[in-house]
């Protein structure tokens, strides 16, 4: 058992030294099928995703913006000439940023990993690229559910990933008749790999409480067993709280 | 009052053979308020390059003491002032500069209110009329939003309105005057085709009907300010026509007629008819009025605007090679991908900048090139340095602009940043938010021929120049005759 917990210990720098948390512009590169998304940290490149569409699970970055790059290298091949970050997650930063405007030529022997969307129209082969999940059915008994929504960094907009999520939240609220519907908003901070720290503006989490609130009223769940409230303290670096918490109570 | 006759004589013996047709584009299809006589089932006007067919699916409409042809307000308009049948029911800059050569600006169409740049200025003058005139734009007034994101300066205002001590921003009673074209009052079960209950640009809910809870399509209107078809209405009669409020019969009797028009071209004098067996099946109003509205046509099988394939084969006369050009160019509108980028509500919701696409990402929705979700996007006609000022066709600008400043707190315009400088601030006047300055509603791509100018502050004169801005705005590198082909293709929807 001692000798697990100080193998496990052991890892812990080999986990830090795989982790790439950095701010940089993306790089775009083209290729013979959709574009690639990169981005360079301390002279190497990393590969972010493809593009893809609407309902994919990881969203590209945008040019003239630079991103969040919070990811873990993975291991394999270069992919679109970058080292591959799995998992990653990206979020645009919200400022402009006209530096941010690299759209890279295709180049022979440089391939986008293979995708069911097309840079074209789609095809009846793959008419989406990820379709989403069939919505759960609710049925009883109910015991009380939790639900986290995810949001991009300084950000309180809800994707659709975000929307379908709390579509079933109301779903399940109205199912079970809930009496207690509690939202609770986070803001967070990253470590970056440079070891300087960013904090999401103290506002955001207000704002992502009122959105995912507003939400779930519009969509039917009873104005009076909500519960809104939010955290602008900011507990760990680690990125990992930029969250509504959603908690429905039968 | 003589053309008027003309008008009914011609409706009179349209019903007994079913269909009207018009045999030049003359003052005689213009339908003044208050005109009495049937309009037939199926109509035909001409156009530059063809001809427009109205199709009412329900039959033929009597005009007397209806309310959309009747002058229910104030200063002598009726809704049919700027939703013209032979106009594909808008209205054209062409029509409305021959309609003041003819009637010496008296028409009720030039009303003070919005049919000129500002009620302040001298009606009887062409040049207070500019703006209808040169691009058939009526002046649309808002105040600005309560809880905007952003305050918004005059930098330069040609129109004059927008500095007016009486109607302007820093007046008694603050608006913002904008200019914009009036949109075509058909096919509209696709334009008001329910979307989503969740807006995917905004991650809130959709507006919904005040009558029935239902959410809506959010995709009519530049700004998507009215909910439904009734409120537009109520809005419509209020505003432009200057009515006191109409009743629900009379609203209940506009909104059934807008819902029953189908417009689009049945002929066009290159490609010859739109409308044989075996032709194009996306052609032709009846193809508007036979097909459901709601279809995703951003596919390779089931596509935007169907299939052209029998028009592909090369033949050797004139009509077989333009029919070709309008097949390649209905292909180039589903696959020519290009980088589409920058573009504020496509760009910013999650597909990333830039997006490799075509045509069809956007223009998706099946028959009308609407976007099946709500359409407001921030293509760039009205936002420096996109923006379309000054209009190809003139030396100086004819649109007012403004400084917006977002404030420190609100989210910035996704690729404008902070302060913009626009023409239009399109949906933003209406949600007060910064990512939506210059963002407008898609406008559907039929009948295109009887109704220029395009986009919706008329900035492009023929679709030759509507073209060209895309192609300079994305950069796509079209050769002459991709442009030609889009174009002979757009001409014949």
């Amino acid at each position: 058992m001692i000798r697990q917990v100080l193998f496990a210990f052991a890892l812990i720098p080999a986990i830090f030294a795989q982790q790439r948390n950095f701010i940089a512009c993306p790089i775009v590169r083209d290729t013979k099928t959709v574009p690639c998304f990169l981005a360079e940290y301390e002279g190497e490149a990393y590969f972010l995703t493809i593009q893809q569409d609407i309902s994919a699970e990881l969203y590209p970055p945008q040019l003239l913006h630079e991103v969040l790059v919070e990811g873990t290298v993975a291991p394999g091949p270069r992919v679109c000439g970058g080292i591959p970050l799995k998992p990653v997650k990206l979020s645009v930063m919200p400022e402009l940023n006209l530096a941010c405007n690299t759209i890279l030529p295709a180049e022979p022997g440089i391939e986008a990993p293979p995708t069911r969307r097309p840079a074209g129209p789609s095809t009846r082969q793959a008419p989406i690229t990820t379709a989403p999940p069939p919505p759960e059915r609710f049925t009883p008994p109910f015991s009380e559910r939790q639900w986290k929504v995810a949001f991009d960094f300084d950000s309180a907009y809800l994707n659709s990933r975000a929307t379908r999520m709390l579509s079933q939240v109301a779903e399940f609220a109205a199912a079970a008749k809930a009496k207690s519907v509690e939202v609770t908003a986070h803001r967070s901070a990253t470590l970056l790999s440079n070891g300087k720290a960013v904090t999401e503006a103290e506002a955001v989490a207000a704002k992502r409480a009122s959105a995912v609130a507003d939400l779930l009223r519009g969509l039917g769940v009873d104005a009076t067993v909500l519960k809104v409230s939010s955290v602008a303290e900011v507990s760990r670096p680690d990125g990992d709280n930029r969250i509504v918490s959603i908690r429905v109570s039968p | 009052m003589a053309m008027h006759k003309l008008f009914i004589s011609a409706g009179a013996a349209a019903v007994a053979s079913g269909v009207l047709i018009l045999a030049q584009q003359a003052p005689s299809v213009w339908i003044s308020p208050g005109s009495s006589g049937t309009l037939p089932q199926q109509m035909e006007f001409p156009t530059p390059s063809g001809k427009v067919g109205v199709l009412l699916a329900n039959g033929p409409v009597e005009m007397k003491d209806h309310p959309f042809f009747t002058p229910i307000g104030t200063n002598g308009r009726a809704c049919v002032t700027c939703h013209q049948p032979a106009y594909g029911m808008s209205l054209s800059a062409a029509a409305a500069r021959e309609l003041w050569n003819r009637t010496n600006g008296k028409d009720p169409l030039f009303a003070a209110i919005d049919g000129s740049n500002c009620p302040d200025q001298p009606q009887d003058q062409e040049k207070s009329h500019s703006l209808l005139l040169n691009r058939g734009l009526i002046r649309v007034f808002l105040p600005l939003p309560k809880d905007a994101e952003f305050s918004i300066e005059v930098v330069s205002d040609p129109p004059g309105c927008n500095v007016s001590s009486t109607y302007g921003l820093k007046s008694a009673n603050p608006m913002v005057s904008v200019y914009r074209r009036p949109r075509m009052a058909a096919n509209l079960k696709y334009v008001t085709n329910p979307a989503p209950r969740i807006v995917l640009k905004t991650g809130a809910l959709s507006n919904s009907d005040p009558e029935t809870g239902r959410a809506v399509s959010m995709n009519f209107m530049a700004d998507a300010r009215e909910a439904t078809l009734t409120t537009q209405a109520r809005s419509a009669t209020l505003g432009h026509v200057q009515a006191a409020p109409v009743t629900a019969d009379q609203l209940r009797r506009i909104v059934d007629l807008e819902s029953q028009v189908y417009v689009a071209a049945p002929f066009d004098r290159s490609a010859g008819t739109l409308v044989e067996p075996g032709g194009p099946a996306t052609l032709g109003p009846k193809a508007m009025a036979d097909h459901r509205p709601g279809v995703l046509g951003d596919n390779d099988y089931d596509q935007v605007f169907l299939m052209f394939d029998g028009w592909k084969k090369p033949g050797p006369s004139a009509q077989d090679q333009f029919r070709a050009s309008v097949a390649r160019g209905a292909d180039l509108f589903m696959f020519r991908q290009f980088w589409l980028r920058d573009a504020a509500h496509i760009n910013s919701i999650g597909l990333g900048n830039p997006l490799k696409r075509t045509c069809a990402t956007c223009h998706n929705h099946q028959m009308t090139g609407q976007d099946l979700s709500a359409g407001w996007v921030d293509l760039g006609t009205t936002n420096y340095p996109r923006w379309t000022e000054p209009p190809l066709y003139s030396e100086s600008r004819e649109l007012p602009v403004f400084k917006v400043t977002c404030k420190a707190d609100a989210l910035p315009h996704p690729y404008l940043g902070r302060v913009i400088y626009t023409s239009d601030p399109g949906r933003a006047l209406i949600s007060g938010r910064c990512v939506d300055v210059g963002s407008i509603v898609m406008q559907q791509f039929r009948g295109l021929a009887a109704r220029a100018p395009y986009f919706s502050n008329g900035s492009a004169k023929d679709l030759r120049e509507l073209v060209d801005y895309y192609d300079r705005r994305f950069d796509m590198k079209l050769s002459e005759t991709e442009k030609q082909d889009l174009i002979n293709f757009l001409g014949v929807l």
